[in-house]
């Protein structure tokens, strides 16, 4: 078996998705050094520790951290290694991950550092099973799944998009193959209208998807409930610091309260309303009406409930009390707190826990909860990482088609647009699933009477 | 001729596939028999009388590049040439003609009788002669016994072939010609996977009685085309045009009103037919919205009156195609000379192939043409070569070659057929070539011919003319490349003359061929750039090279990225069984078609890049116990 050298360079996250403090990024090929010249602006010193700075493609910063940079085959893998350590959260490694994919990089399957460092004799033999198990060829299926767990739109339009490009590709081959043929082939400008429609959808499905909310803006937690329910509370115990004012004095929290926080790498914005209920104080009114408006908007409310309350044993007490927020029909989490002062407190329903934001009793269960609820999976390919991919996937396609344009505009050459549609289809296949070149034919035939 | 002797190859049928495989057998060095059941049929065009068209002209090319018999017999017999998507880029132009059946069939049997190392016989062949799981020869009807270390089957439609008019059905290998029952029902005692396969043919037609004044006239190109690398227009016979008829109303009505009738619709049928060749009928009933279906009038031959309607492929009763081809304008009446029929027939299963053609299960035998499931006299031509090249080859205990998918459209071809296998009869389109833009007619010589010199299928004559044109275009480019032209100086103006948007930085003579507004000739007007080559073909070639330059490197990175799991070998013996993370059905899949490298292993459906990987580890680990072993 040759030795493997001469392939693609690979790039991954290597710390499991924001475990706080360090995220690496590691990149391991023959594009290893160039990619180190572009985001550090110099190539370190091979086996030492640069603490360095990482440079956005327009230049400007993007993280403060440490670059090491190993050269074949004394690395890890075998292969020219670079690994850039960063302190930033997951969206400044995200950034840092596609700097290197913009130098030519591409995102590494699940064990495939580790099959390269086996296939280059920098493993031995026992760890054989070990590696293959970590390439379960399942985990690949991952970030289509993703894409089918994600809400509708985007996948939605996704799969138009691809549908667009089909038919469009039908069109294009079967002038080429079959051009003695009645068919009604397209003009060269209504392949360009089409190219250009499609052109722009994949604009907008990119500007959703990089809008996305798991991965830019992480997704947004409304914290509600009655006035001094210790909404603040959990607010503060969940950011870890003090961010919001806490008093025994029921309607302490009169405006919106915003907090950025991370749960093992999941970006969360928490927000804090004010106590629902009815009040003849005007600011107060004003901070009701707003927290209703952002509870409107939330991704995923925190019902917070007062366990000590002793009406909460009504059978009618959510009805009563919490019916408009149930109608809204969005993910809820209710919340019982101060079981410090409760005891524990008998959880009476389904999507519901207990805890104390005053002592932190049950905060990891509510933040699994959290977690869950969202489909968050921190250790395997999750959403996170399944985003990334499209994204990659959804600009090759792009740029491909920008090709094809400038082919049919400029050149006039109809082949090299339908070799530019392959190429883009095959980009967008990564996300989709595979279409052959058999299955576009199977198009044709059922489009076209073709029978010469 | 000694028939008591041992040859190194016997193939077996004399048709597209059987006439490329003996003479390349031949051609390689191997003494080779031919054996037919009617030495009258050599060469024979048992459908369209036509060679060609796109993909398949592409073939014919490389076949050609290769020293085949095909693309030469074509040019003595030719009687419209033409060159399809002559609007589009030299990536998909492909070079199409029209056959005269007679000099096709005696332009191949010259070309068989003279080449040498080759003996020709008229046998059909009953059986194999085996020992283990080697063939060591063949016997024939009257029992004959001969012997070789190879031989390639290539029995096209005729194992147990079944032809459909109607209601009605006969055994027959090709209307008029018996089929080979015999061979059929032995071979399906060999443990190879057969399936059952559907083609069709139209009725022929008198064109004494076909009123050619209302018809649409096609004529072929000026200049007129030539299709090998070594031919010449001057080999052309005369030429003339093929015309285009219309199906109407009526003609839709007689057939719904028939349907019951067809062999295909009334469930005689049970192999499948090509999704891109149907019926008649499958077109009426399919397509209903259509009023009108066109329907190509070509002719059979400068010396008969025989008309071939390409596009009335048929299987109902020979009544009902009297009546359907009288409904059409200038058919009035017609008189038929043939009927349409149905013919189905069996294949083998092309996975159970080696890249070389060999069969897994049988050493030393090899199949090549549509009983490996495709259609076609250049699918079937193409194969044959391989097929006749590897069994020399194995005679002579030589490695196999077989182009890969980024070399030729053979490649494409075989690497379809074994590793995806298929359902329908299998057609070259250029849609199935990944790397389109690199295969092209024009350059099928350069991909080709020095391969072929190596493997002794290129003779002193080609390869001297291919010398000479390669040579030519590397000179030539080399001269454009160093051809500078400034914005700034005298020459600018008479360059700027010619040019759609006038020259703003320095470039030089290749740069500007890469424009599309400029070809090679107007480059040529310009003084400062004169006089050029005046082989028109190297011209050509400079300029599509030129055309294309951006493309062909990406197509060559790819290639190159590729590669090395084309190296990649996988052994012989290499157990799937037992890989975790490799799904079963994968593992049985594997097992069963064995692929021989690791990229061939990458392109069988249902592949994922983790199983790819998984492979690749499994591979290294059996790699490091044998060195540990």
């Amino acid at each position: 078996m040759p030795h493997l050298q001469t392939q693609d360079t690979i790039t991954a996250i290597a710390t499991a998705a924001g475990r706080g403090g360090i995220g690496i990024v590691r990149v391991s090929g023959p594009l290893t050094k160039h990619i180190a010249q572009k985001i550090l602006k110099t190539v370190p010193t091979p086996r030492q520790v640069h603490t360095t700075k990482f440079y956005a493609a327009d230049g400007s910063i993007i993280d403060d951290g440490i670059a090491l940079y190993f050269v074949a085959p004394h690395s890890f893998t075998g292969e020219d290694v670079l690994e850039l350590q960063g302190h930033g959260g997951a969206i400044v490694l995200d950034q840092v991950l596609k700097r290197t994919i913009e130098g030519g990089a591409r995102l590494a399957r699940p064990g495939e550092f580790s099959e390269r460092a086996f296939l280059n004799d920098k493993i031995d033999l026992t760890q054989a099973e070990a590696i293959a198990d970590l390439i379960d060829a399942s985990s690949e299926q991952a970030a289509r799944a993703a894409m089918r767990s994600l809400q509708g739109e985007f996948s939605k339009k996704i799969n138009h998009l691809v549908e667009q490009l089909i038919h469009l590709r039908t069109y294009v081959e079967a002038s080429i193959d079959f051009p003695e043929e009645e068919i009604d082939f397209l003009s060269d400008g209504k392949v360009q209208q089409q190219v250009e429609q499609i052109k722009t959808q994949l604009t907008d499905v990119l500007a959703a998807a990089q809008q996305g909310v798991l991965l830019k803006d992480g997704i947004t937690v409304v914290i509600a409930g009655k006035p001094n329910a210790g909404k603040s509370s959990l607010l503060n115990c969940l950011s870890e610091r003090d961010s919001a004012i806490v008093t025994e004095v029921a309607g302490t929290t009169r405006d919106v309260l915003r907090e950025h926080i991370q749960i093992d790498g999941l970006p969360l914005h928490i927000l804090d309303t004010a106590g629902l209920r009815h009040s003849e104080d005007l600011v107060e009114q004003e901070g009701i009406r707003r927290a209703w408006l952002e509870i409107s908007k939330a991704d995923l409310i925190l019902l917070v409930i007062d366990s000590t309350d002793n009406e909460i044993n009504n059978a009618d007490y959510f009805e009563k009390n919490y019916s408009d927020i149930f109608a809204l029909n969005k993910p809820i989490i209710i919340v019982f707190n101060k079981i410090d002062l409760s005891g524990t407190c008998n959880v009476p329903l389904h999507a519901s826990l207990s805890l104390s934001a005053k002592t932190g009793a049950g905060l990891p269960e509510l933040k699994q909860a959290i977690k869950k609820l969202v489909g968050f999976q921190p250790h395997n390919e999750n959403n996170f990482l399944a985003r990334r991919r499209h994204l990659d996937a959804l600009e090759r396609a792009q740029n491909y088609l920008q090709q094809g344009s400038i082919q049919l505009t400029e050149q006039r050459a109809g082949e090299l647009l339908a070799e530019d549609l392959r190429q883009a289809q095959n980009c967008l296949n990564e996300i989709t699933g595979e279409f052959t070149s058999d299955d576009l034919l199977g198009r044709i035939f059922s489009s076209f009477c073709i029978g010469k | 001729m000694n028939l008591k002797q041992q040859f190194d190859v016997i193939v077996i049928g004399g048709g597209h596939a059987g006439t490329e495989a003996a003479t390349a057998a031949a051609r390689a060095g191997a003494n080779t028999l031919l054996l037919t059941h009617n030495i009258e049929t050599l060469g024979q065009m048992s459908c369209n009388p036509s060679i060609g068209g796109i993909g398949k002209g592409h073939l014919v090319k490389e076949i050609d590049a290769l020293g085949g018999v095909m693309a030469r017999a074509i040019d003595q017999a030719g009687i419209q040439f033409r060159i399809l998507n002559s609007s589009k880029g030299a990536a998909v132009r492909a070079t199409r003609a029209q056959a005269d059946r007679i000099l096709y069939k005696q332009a191949v049997r010259t070309i068989l009788e003279n080449q040498e190392n080759l003996t020709l016989f008229q046998e059909a062949v009953d059986d194999l002669m085996l020992e283990n799981d080697h063939v060591v020869g063949v016997i024939t009807q009257t029992g004959l016994k001969i012997k070789a270390k190879t031989v390639v089957l290539t029995a096209g439609t005729f194992l147990d072939g079944k032809i459909h008019i109607g209601q009605n059905n006969y055994r027959g290998g090709r209307a008029g010609d018996p089929p080979s029952i015999a061979l059929a029902q032995r071979l399906r005692g060999y443990n190879l996977r057969v399936g059952r396969l559907k083609t069709g043919t139209p009725p022929r037609i008198d064109g004494r009685t076909v009123d050619f004044s209302v018809l649409g006239v096609q004529a072929g190109d000026d200049p007129v085309p030539v299709f090998s690398f070594m031919g010449d227009r001057s080999e052309h016979p005369r030429q003339i045009p093929c015309h285009i008829a219309y199906t109407n109303e009526k003609t839709a009505q007689i057939i719904r009103d028939n349907l019951g009738l067809s062999a295909m619709y009334s469930g005689n049928i049970e192999g499948i037919g090509p999704r891109y060749c149907p019926s008649i009928e499958d077109k009426i009933v399919r397509f209903a919205d259509k009023l009108s279906h066109q329907v190509f009038i070509e002719p059979e031959g400068l010396n008969t009156h025989e008309l071939y309607p390409n596009g009335l492929s048929t299987s109902l009763p020979f009544e009902v195609q009297v009546d359907f081809i009288r409904s059409m304008k200038g058919f009035e009446n017609a008189h038929l000379l043939r009927p349409g029929y149905a013919i189905e027939y069996d294949f083998f299963d092309p996975r159970d192939l080696k890249p070389s053609l060999e069969t897994k299960q049988i050493h030393g035998l090899f199949f090549a043409g549509q009983i490996n499931g495709t259609t076609g006299y250049e699918e079937a031509a193409a194969q044959g070569l391989i097929a006749g090249l590897n069994a020399a080859r194995k005679a002579q205990d030589k490695l196999s070659w077989t182009p890969r998918r980024d070399e030729a459209y053979i490649g494409v071809l075989i690497d379809d057929l074994i590793t995806r296998g298929t359902l329908e009869p299998y057609r070259m389109f250029t849609s199935r070539a990944e790397y389109r833009l690199l295969l092209r007619e024009d350059n099928a010589d350069l991909r080709l011919t020095a391969i072929g010199r190596d493997l002794s299928l290129v003779d002193d004559h080609r390869w001297q003319s291919f010398c000479t044109k390669r040579d030519s275009v590397i000179i030539e480019t080399e001269r454009l490349k160093k051809l500078w032209v400034s914005p700034v100086s005298e020459l600018v103006h008479s360059v700027n003359a010619i040019l759609e948007k006038p020259l703003l930085k320095d470039q030089n003579a290749l740069d500007l061929l890469r424009r599309p507004e400029i070809n090679y000739a107007q480059l040529m007007s310009v003084d400062c750039f004169a006089p050029g080559v005046t082989d028109e073909k190297v011209a050509e070639q400079v300029e599509i090279q030129a055309k294309y330059s951006g493309y062909i490197d990406r197509q060559e990175q790819d290639i190159e990225k590729q590669r090395r799991y084309e190296e990649l070998m996988i052994p012989d013996d290499f157990t799937y069984n037992g890989i975790s993370g490799l799904s079963n059905e994968l593992q049985q899949k594997l097992t069963q078609i064995r692929p021989t490298t690791v990229a061939m292993a990458m392109r069988m459906p249902g592949m994922t890049p983790a199983a790819t990987s998984l492979l690749l580890v499994h591979l290294k680990k059996r790699q490091k116990i044998m060195n540990v072993a």
